[in-house]
């Protein structure tokens, strides 16, 4: 009996929690079609574009862990990826370490680079903090020519070794770590820290009039995230084989705050739907006659009409279409029921 | 949102289509997979020159394979490489993967081309580069041979030749300076983009310079995609040069040709200026860049007894003169004629084929070194020296050097407002 | 020496000082980060490429027309694709990103890759203290001048002038009296784009023209305008002429240094931050709501 209701439980979690939501379902649908994409294909191209795209989700989400959450909208979170990417390779290049020892320091470098850039952001806000935040990785690219002996100047390093050598390995640890810092993230934005960030972003002096050291809490933020993004720099670098000062480029922090605010901020998942959109759409489109030769139009075309008429992002305004909110105990429901599901109040 | 996906789902099913109706189309083509950055002139010129040779092999019956005619198939790889450096190693994949080319030729930034190299190295595709310099693109292929053998170049010159060639070309310009101006020493200052294949000529610079002769008036480092080298300038002007030696594949190199004809600098640009083999120069400096000049590797002279056919066709079809790029031209052909000695297209075979390979080119006489470089060598593969003189790029060098003379070469000109000091 | 560094810098200065104006105008009364100003500055010189070399008008007719032009499409942008999501701050900045790509990517499918060039308006140079300046950035300082003067008279002497400068200083209570904010916001992103307009016209002949030459000047404005304070024009004259000489004095003074100007500058800014963290002449917004 008893070993029955162990076994049972499983089922029954998913039948009340999961299969409720419309949204739940979305998201175990999107981790089982993650993990079983290689059974159905083993297409070197596909699973490189899929690898590469959940890289970039740990990306975008890190950047909405720090400007979505704490409201440090960073417009060089570059930064971080880009030290990730250099920590790792330099170590494991100068040093001759294993990659699987050096990713995951290179992921510490990035957040002890989120820890020194977070010094001086302590100090700045709104959009002075977005631009100096801008001229980070710029300062980091001047320092790297200065220094050619030791970053490889414009080149960056090359011949790393990677993590894995075949792709299917190399895809299943991309989309686990993926996964994994993803809920990370969710986890630690939907506990109290992720809502004492909330309340720093909504009002910082009522934050700190009640009590909340919000110094160190932007800091916490700074540090998280930089760490995440610097894991993903890490992965990238050993994919690509080189680390260079691309994975510095203006264009690519854009990226990621296009990508997050597209996929909706202050979600975590908002930013990896964004990516998980956006960059196999622009990847395929580019097998497309025309639209393959001008694919960053289309791109900048879409994002400018999504924008224009979803301007919260794809994924709050997709939820809001899918499930309502109940109006007494703020319970989600699917937009078809009368009733909520939990307290049974009456939805419309 | 909708449009979007819909975009998606359309746009997987045409490629779908195209991927179907081009392998249904394929079967008995040689395919080759031309990658460059497409939407720039480099790409344009990869294509270009494979083009005219796809053009001229499939008339004369193809390319012949174990006893059977195949035609010539090219397959185009946007790189993107200048924009996003992911993006090239990508499109490569997806060129060897998807469209199963059979080889791979292009590439054009450093950084790109090192994440390509691994990518073709992976897929044991054979990969001659047209258009990336870089030393270590070459070393790979002696450092682990079993690798990287599948990866050629055939222009241009690894920097380090490049190097070479540059101060042999260095020694004719200060030469004639030195007879038109009558000063005792030529000073020379350096201006060198801060990158890695320029490294070489900074460190080569403070040596040679004395030792022929000349006088090293400093060292400038602008980055390659400077729009604005006037301060650079002004202090050049100050330090009294002769020549302004560069080394610059950047568009620093239009900024520093137009601000040295506008601010009137009392010295003659000469190196390598990339941006300067180009016939948009005139136009990009506005005129400013008359006597402007630099290595190039086409120009309306003989190196081969090939060159002026092609550089004549290429005008009529493009009308412009064709940049190093466009040795696609030549890449493709040496790819016949290895396919052809192999009988086979099994890259091992191709490869050492490619390593016996004797070839006349347009832009040179083609066999490879044990780094499977171009092998440099006087009268088999070198660069020309060409210079602006109003409005038309015009060969000036090797006039007599070591005894080589190409037949078209004119006169090098000192700008009048040297002599006027 | 010295002489070179002081008129570099003055001239450099001028030029970024007019790059930076429009910049600083519209952060401080829109409060919007206009990513794009950059592509009206490429905008307005490629309309005067178009205009001079493909229609082949001369520039009495060239420059106007493309600066009005560069106001029209600064205009069609506002009202096409922020006007609509004013609200939402991340997603006007990220509009005005895209718009930028979206010109870069007309452009280089018009044009190519390939690097084209406007005339100077006056060709020769002109010796100031001992350094050669070309009679273009002589120019240049000018335009900055009259601009600037332009710019002062309009704010300070008109009831325009006196609606920006209200709602720069407090949105809600110029609404609240009655001024068409949203008017005044266009305005003023009219006059910004203008003024993008002029750089384009001005500046582009001292540079190349080609499809990402929004970059450049982009990376220099926000170092100008941040050490200048957002939104202060008085700021972001000193800004540039301090990033200009901080530009110049890296030139001549670190050997072979000059590729890492860009960003001493930027680290002359991050310094600045650190110690007003509001900038030179910034408002700071207390505790901004």
């Amino acid at each position: 009996m008893f070993t029955w209701r162990v076994l049972k439980r499983p089922f029954v979690l998913l039948r009340t929690e999961v299969l409720v939501l419309p949204s739940r379902v979305a998201v175990l649908a999107f981790v089982v079609g993650i993990l079983a994409l290689p059974l159905f294909t083993k297409d070197p191209y596909l699973l490189r574009v899929v690898a590469l795209t959940s890289i970039f989700a740990i990306f975008a989400a890190s950047w909405d862990f720090l400007s979505g959450y704490s409201g440090q909208v960073n417009l060089g979170h570059a930064l971080f990826f880009g030290a990730g990417a250099y920590g790792s390779s330099l170590l494991q290049h100068h040093l001759g370490w294993s990659p699987w020892i050096t990713a995951p320091i290179g992921a510490v470098v990035a957040g002890g680079v989120g820890f020194v850039a977070g010094i001086p952001c302590l100090r700045l806000r709104g959009s002075y903090l977005s631009l100096a935040t801008l001229a980070f990785p710029l300062i980091l690219v001047g320092l790297l020519f200065a220094l050619p002996d030791l970053s490889g100047g414009e080149l960056g390093i090359s011949g790393i070794e990677p993590l894995v050598r075949s792709r299917v390995g190399f895809y299943y640890l991309a989309a686990i770590v993926m996964l994994v810092s993803v809920f990370a993230m969710w986890l630690v934005g939907d506990s109290n820290t992720g809502l004492l960030l909330h309340a720093i972003r909504e009002d910082e002096v009522a934050a700190r009039a009640s009590g909340i050291d919000t110094q160190r809490y932007k800091m916490l933020a700074f540090v998280l995230s930089a760490f995440f993004a610097g894991l993903a720099g890490a992965l990238y670098a050993h994919m690509l084989r080189v680390a260079g000062p691309s994975t510095l480029e203006t264009a690519f922090s854009f990226q990621a705050v296009i990508w997050g605010v597209f996929g909706g901020v202050a979600t975590i998942y908002g930013p990896v739907i964004g990516v998980f959109l956006l960059y196999p759409a622009t990847e395929l489109l580019g097998g497309v006659p025309w639209v393959g030769e001008h694919r960053l139009l289309v791109f900048a075309l879409v994002v400018l009409l999504v924008l224009r008429f979803v301007p919260e992002g794809v994924s709050p305004w997709l939820r809001d279409k899918i499930e309502v909110v109940c109006r007494r105990c703020k319970a989600r429901n699917v937009f078809a029921r009368k009733d909520c599901r939990v307290c049974a109040a009456g939805l419309k | 949102m909708f449009a979007s996906w819909s975009r998606v789902v359309r746009g997987a099913l045409a490629f779908a289509l195209a991927v179907f109706a081009s392998q249904a189309l394929a079967a008995g083509t040689v395919k080759f997979g031309i990658a460059g950055p497409m939407a720039f002139i480099q790409g344009e010129d990869h294509w270009a020159g494979a083009e005219m040779a796809r053009d001229e092999i499939n008339a004369a019956g193809g390319i012949t394979v174990g006893g059977k005619k195949r035609k010539v198939e090219l397959v185009k790889i946007d790189t993107n490489e200048i924009l996003n450096v992911a993006d090239a190693a990508t499109a490569l994949e997806r060129g060897i993967t998807r469209d199963k080319v059979d080889f791979v030729l292009g590439s054009f930034r450093s950084e790109a081309a090192l994440a390509m190299q691994e990518v073709a190295m992976d897929y044991k595709k054979v990969f001659i580069v047209v258009g990336a310099s870089l030393d270590q693109l070459s070393a790979n292929v002696e450092k682990d041979y079993e690798r990287y053998k599948y990866w050629f170049r055939i222009s241009p010159l690894r920097s380090s030749d490049l190097v070479k060639s540059s101060f042999a070309m260095l020694g004719s310009v200060a030469g004639e300076i030195k007879k038109e101006l009558g000063v005792p020493v030529v000073k020379v200052a350096l201006v060198a983009e801060k990158a890695a294949w320029t490294e070489g000529f900074v460190k080569a610079a403070s040596g040679a310079i004395p030792k022929m002769g000349m006088e090293l008036a400093g060292v400038w480092q602008p980055s390659a995609t400077a729009s604005d080298v006037s301060a650079d300038l002004t202090a050049i002007k100050g330090s009294g040069a002769h020549i302004v030696f560069t080394a610059i594949s950047g568009p620093m190199g239009v900024a520093l040709g137009r601000q040295m004809g506008e601010m009137r600098i009392p010295a003659i640009p000469f190196g390598i200026n990339v941006e300067a083999q180009k016939e948009g120069f005139w136009k990009a400096t506005d005129g400013k860049g008359n006597y402007v000049s630099t290595l190039n590797f086409y120009a309306d002279v003989e190196i081969t007894p090939k060159t002026l056919p092609f550089v004549q066709a290429f005008r009529k079809k493009h009308n412009r003169l064709p940049t190093y790029t466009a040795t696609t031209y030549d890449a493709v052909h040496v790819l016949k004629m290895a396919v052809e000695t192999a009988g086979s297209l099994d890259a091992d075979k191709v490869v050492a084929a490619l390593e016996k390979v004797e070839m006349v080119g347009t832009a040179s006489l083609v066999s490879f070194d044990k780094q499977h470089d171009v092998t440099f060598a006087p009268g088999k593969t070198m660069p020309l020296g060409v210079q602006w003189q109003d409005g038309e790029l015009v060969a000036f060098w090797p006039n007599g050097w070591n005894g080589i003379t190409f037949k078209g070469v004119k006169p090098f000109k000192v700008p009048p407002h040297m002599k006027g000091q | 020496m010295l002489a070179s560094i002081l008129v570099t810098g003055l001239v450099n200065g001028g030029v970024y000082a007019l790059l930076a104006l429009g910049f600083s105008l519209v952060f401080g009364v829109a409060r919007i980060v206009n990513i794009a100003h950059g592509a009206f500055y490429m905008l307005a010189a490629y309309l005067i490429y178009v205009l001079l070399d493909v229609v082949g008008v001369g520039v009495a007719v060239a420059v106007p027309a493309a600066v009005l032009g560069t106001v029209l499409l600064g205009l069609l942008s506002y009202w096409i694709a922020i006007e609509p999501i004013r609200e939402h701050e991340g997603a006007v900045l990220i509009t005005t990103i895209a718009l930028t790509l979206v010109f870069q990517e007309v452009l280089l499918g018009f044009f190519g890759g390939h690097f084209l060039a406007n005339p100077s308006w006056v060709d020769g140079t002109f010796p100031l203290l001992g350094v050669d300046v070309t009679y273009q950035q002589l120019f240049t300082l000018v335009v900055v001048a009259v601009v600037l003067g332009g710019t002062w008279a309009v704010l300070e002497r008109t009831r325009l002038g006196i609606a920006i400068r209200a709602t720069a200083n407090d949105r809600v209570t110029a609404n609240l009296v009655g001024m068409n904010v949203r008017r005044v916001e266009m305005a003023t992103l009219a006059v910004s784009a203008g003024l993008a307009g002029i750089a384009g016209a001005v500046v582009a002949p001292l540079r190349v023209v080609d499809p990402l030459m929004w970059q450049a000047p982009l990376v220099t404005i926000l170092a100008v305008v941040v050490v200048g304070g957002l939104g202060s024009l008085k700021g972001s004259i000193l800004g540039a002429f301090l990033i200009g000489y901080v530009e110049a004095a890296t030139v001549f003074l670190v050997p072979s240094g000059s590729f890492i100007k860009g960003a001493v500058a930027l680290t002359v800014m991050v310094t600045v931050l650190l110690v007003r963290p509001e900038g030179l002449f910034g408002v700071a917004f207390e505790e901004e709501r």
